[in-house]
């Protein structure tokens, strides 16, 4: 998806910078107001709607058993999606996914899988031939910029409202075992910080103008003791090596703040 | 003038009967003038016509509206009006009649997010509407903010003969362009003046239906600006 931002905007955004002020009035280290509804869909394992500002989220997690990967026999699967409908901007066309979408999808399942969210050795039936799949899927339904932590957030929050059922092997099969649920084995919350360069300066969660106007943008998760697990950097513009450290550390301070309100969504025993 | 009385209608409303000139959005069958949208009515020198209360932008030839740049050929710029149709504006408006592809560059004169003044020069619903911009006060728009509104609401917003436009231009000193296809170019003094402008543009948008809205907005002008 590519939109134009007409000239007189994007001068606009970025003479505001100067003065240290952004187009929507926040600051330049201030994410947009999130909200969070769970189990909006009621057949799905776990589900999570998400605003952040005028961007929305709805993410489905669906558990089920499945053959493992060849090479990852001892381990559960986790495959993270995304998709961008029709209804959520006037640019965007229904058909296959596009590079961005795929890159979108790539980066918020990296956010999960590489800070270890999920502990998929525990979703395991029997090894190398049985073991329990976690898919989460994200339709984005409205678009104003920032996806990629409004994505993060959305499957984050769907996974850990989920219930795990339970399945027993009968002859190498797994059967559903009903009326018995348990929690997804969840080691940390990742939290996805996305950070737009515009003109050497560094604005957090930039919205859909200022993702227009960006020479960089660059998305940071940190796992719960604050560590960076996974980065993405995109964008044709460059990043120093003083800023890189400097979004390093931004990500690592806003962190906290919203993990403590993803947190609250986790299921307890 | 006497019977410009205004009425709601929705599609299939007989809005008059008699020797009256269907205008927009209407049709005459059997003498009766007959509203295909829900709108208002409006009946003025012997024309009568519904303003839509929603509704995208139909182009229509000789309107003035505001085009964003957003691609070009090697022949012509493409732009977007806010409309289901996509402007066409052909390289010899801008360079003149000795054009040639070869030694003009398009990008020199416009380029790619640049917005402009023009005019629809032709448009027969079967193609894409042709838009000039070699007249007086068109072309390239350099200061001021893009602000966009319903296109139905652009009547609303001018006014009765201009007195709506007219009372928040002196109000606030702004220099408002109205495009007909609902994007307006507002440049003010300052950030404050032009937040106000904004907030009584929206206002009207948003309360379009309101009787009594030119002094509704008067006073609140007013009222911000007196602060």
């Amino acid at each position: 998806m590519t939109t134009i931002i007409d000239d007189l905007k994007k001068n606009k955004i970025l003479g505001l910078l100067k003065n240290e002020k952004r187009i929507d009035s926040r600051g330049f280290l201030e994410p947009r107001s999130m909200t969070i509804d769970i189990d909006v869909i009621q057949k799905a394992n776990g589900s999570a709607r998400i605003e952040l500002g005028n961007t929305s989220v709805i993410a489905g997690v669906k558990i089920q058993p499945d053959k493992p990967f060849p090479d990852l026999g001892d381990k559960g699967i986790f495959i993270c999606t995304a998709e961008i409908l029709p209804l959520a901007h006037p640019d965007i066309e229904p058909g296959p996914p596009g590079e961005d979408v795929i890159e979108l999808a790539r980066v918020v399942d990296r956010g999960i899988r590489e800070t270890s969210m999920l502990d998929l050795s525990k979703l395991v039936l029997e090894k190398n031939k049985s073991v329990i799949g976690i898919f989460v899927d994200n339709s984005i339904t409205n678009c104003d910029g920032n996806l990629f932590d409004a994505c993060s957030y959305a499957s984050t929050a769907a996974i850990l409202s989920s219930n795990l059922p339970t399945w027993k092997l009968e002859n190498e099969q797994p059967v559903l075992v009903e009326d018995q649920e348990s929690i997804i084995p969840i080691t940390t919350i990742p939290v996805s910080v996305t950070m737009g360069i515009l003109n050497d300066y560094i604005v957090v969660d930039p919205n859909a103008d200022e993702w227009e106007c960006m020479d960089a943008r660059i998305t940071m998760i940190t796992n719960s003791d604050g560590n960076i697990c996974a980065l993405q950097k995109g964008g044709s513009g460059s990043v120093t090596y003083d800023q890189l450290k400097e979004c390093s550390q931004i990500a690592i301070s806003i962190g906290p703040k919203i993990r403590k309100i993803l947190k609250q969504y986790q299921i307890d025993n | 003038m006497e019977n410009d009385k205004r009425v709601y209608v929705t599609p299939g409303d007989v809005i008059t009967t008699g020797p009256y000139r269907a205008d927009q959005n209407v049709i005459c069958q059997n003498n009766k003038i007959i509203s295909t949208v829900v709108g208002i009515s409006e009946i003025y020198d012997n024309n009568v016509k519904v303003i839509p209360l929603s509704g995208i932008y139909m182009p229509k030839v000789n309107d003035l509206i505001i085009g964003k740049v957003i691609s070009h050929i090697s022949l012509s710029w493409e732009l977007d009006i806010n409309s289901c149709y996509s402007g066409f504006l052909p390289a010899h408006d801008v360079f003149g009649r000795d054009f040639s592809a070869h030694s003009d560059e398009l990008s020199s004169r416009l380029n790619i997010g640049d917005l402009v003044t023009a005019k629809i020069a032709n448009f027969d619903k079967n193609r894409d509407p042709l838009i000039t911009i070699a007249d007086r006060d068109l072309g390239k728009i350099n200061s001021g903010e893009l602000v966009e509104i319903s296109p139905s609401k652009v009547p609303r917003l001018i006014g009765k003969r201009g007195t709506m436009i007219q009372t928040i231009e002196s109000a606030t000193h702004a220099s408002i362009i109205i495009g007909q296809n609902g994007w307006l170019i507002v440049s003010c003094k300052n950030q404050k003046l032009l937040s106000k402008t904004i907030d009584a543009i929206k206002m009207i948008e948003t309360q379009s239906h309101v009787a009594d809205l030119t002094d509704k907005v008067k006073s609140k002008l007013e009222s911000d600006v007196g602060e």
